[in-house]
């Protein structure tokens, strides 16, 4: 018994709790734990799981009262969830947009690049005595729809990276 | 095996509701942690095999549900005595509320289902 006080100790001793509160706290957890054996409740029928895992045990009871910084690891991944959602939400919607552009026929959008004046060049073609210019056009929305597959990919794979990194449940 | 399931289940449902349970207790008059478990055995909810109170105890306190101090206890060392805070009694209010609705809902589901259990 008092050996999982110990081990308590040590754990909250390594999470930098500050000495009066683990104090505090080994002192209310041996106290008890003498009731429970005074009553013929064995500390593992007290503590049931916890009983197994004291280190676990003391780092969540520090945790849940707010005495130790949260992991590193959690902290991020609470931060990271919503970042990653709207980016997977953006990617999806660029998709959906694109699909669509293309589903409606011609492409609409292009990207027009004027060829610069080159002198050596000859003179463009007169139709109807309009000077028409030549340009490269480029179909936004093939760039949308490759764009949003690719950006699709890295989100399922960050997701897949985000669910292995998740620390377990409490 | 149906046993280990029977006892998975009670322990989700009894985790949902675990802190109303320590806020209902501690409501009669303030205790210490032991104390609370012993009222919780007194009415049937033994919590072998839910883990410690102690990390719920801390999250309730480090959300200002309860109130602590520390005195003396009868015949033993000073304890750290639980009570709910005023944010405490309406969390409990609101939790017994929802729970109720809970229940009364489940029931309504599971009355008509006729239980045999083989002896």
């Amino acid at each position: 018994m008092s050996e999982f006080v110990e081990q308590c100790r040590r754990e909250w001793r390594r999470l930098g709790v500050p000495h009066p509160l683990a104090e505090e706290m080994a002192a209310d957890l041996s106290s008890d734990l003498n009731d429970a054996e005074a009553e013929g409740v064995s500390a593992h029928e007290f503590l049931g799981s916890s009983y197994l895992d004291p280190r676990s045990f003391a780092a969540s009871w520090a945790a849940e009262r707010g005495i130790v910084p949260e992991q590193p690891g959690r902290e991020r991944n609470r931060r990271g969830r919503p970042v990653l959602v709207a980016f997977t939400a953006i990617a999806a919607l660029t998709l959906i947009v694109a699909a669509l552009l293309l589903a409606t026929g011609e492409p609409k959008l292009t990207i027009r690049t004027s060829r610069p004046p080159d002198a050596l060049a000859p003179l463009p073609p007169k139709i109807g005595g309009q000077v028409v210019s030549t340009s490269a056009a480029a179909p936004v929305e093939w760039i949308l729809l490759v764009l949003a597959i690719a950006a699709l990919a890295f989100a399922a794979w960050l997701w897949s990276s985000w669910g292995r990194s998740r620390p377990a449940a409490a | 095996m149906w046993r280990m399931a029977s006892e998975s289940r009670r322990s989700q449902l009894l985790r949902g509701v675990l802190d109303l349970c320590l806020l209902a207790v501690m409501a009669e008059g303030p205790a210490y942690g032991y104390e609370m478990t012993r009222r919780l055995r007194d009415r049937g909810l033994a919590i072998v095999g839910e883990g410690s109170i102690y990390p719920l105890l801390g999250r309730l306190e480090r959300d200002g549900l309860v109130e602590t101090y520390r005195a003396a206890s009868e015949g033993g060392p000073p304890r750290k005595y639980y009570r709910p805070s005023d944010a405490g009694r309406l969390a409990l209010a609101l939790g017994v509320s929802e729970w109720r609705a809970a229940r009364d809902a489940v029931d309504a589901v599971l009355a008509p289902v006729e239980v045999e259990v083989a002896t």
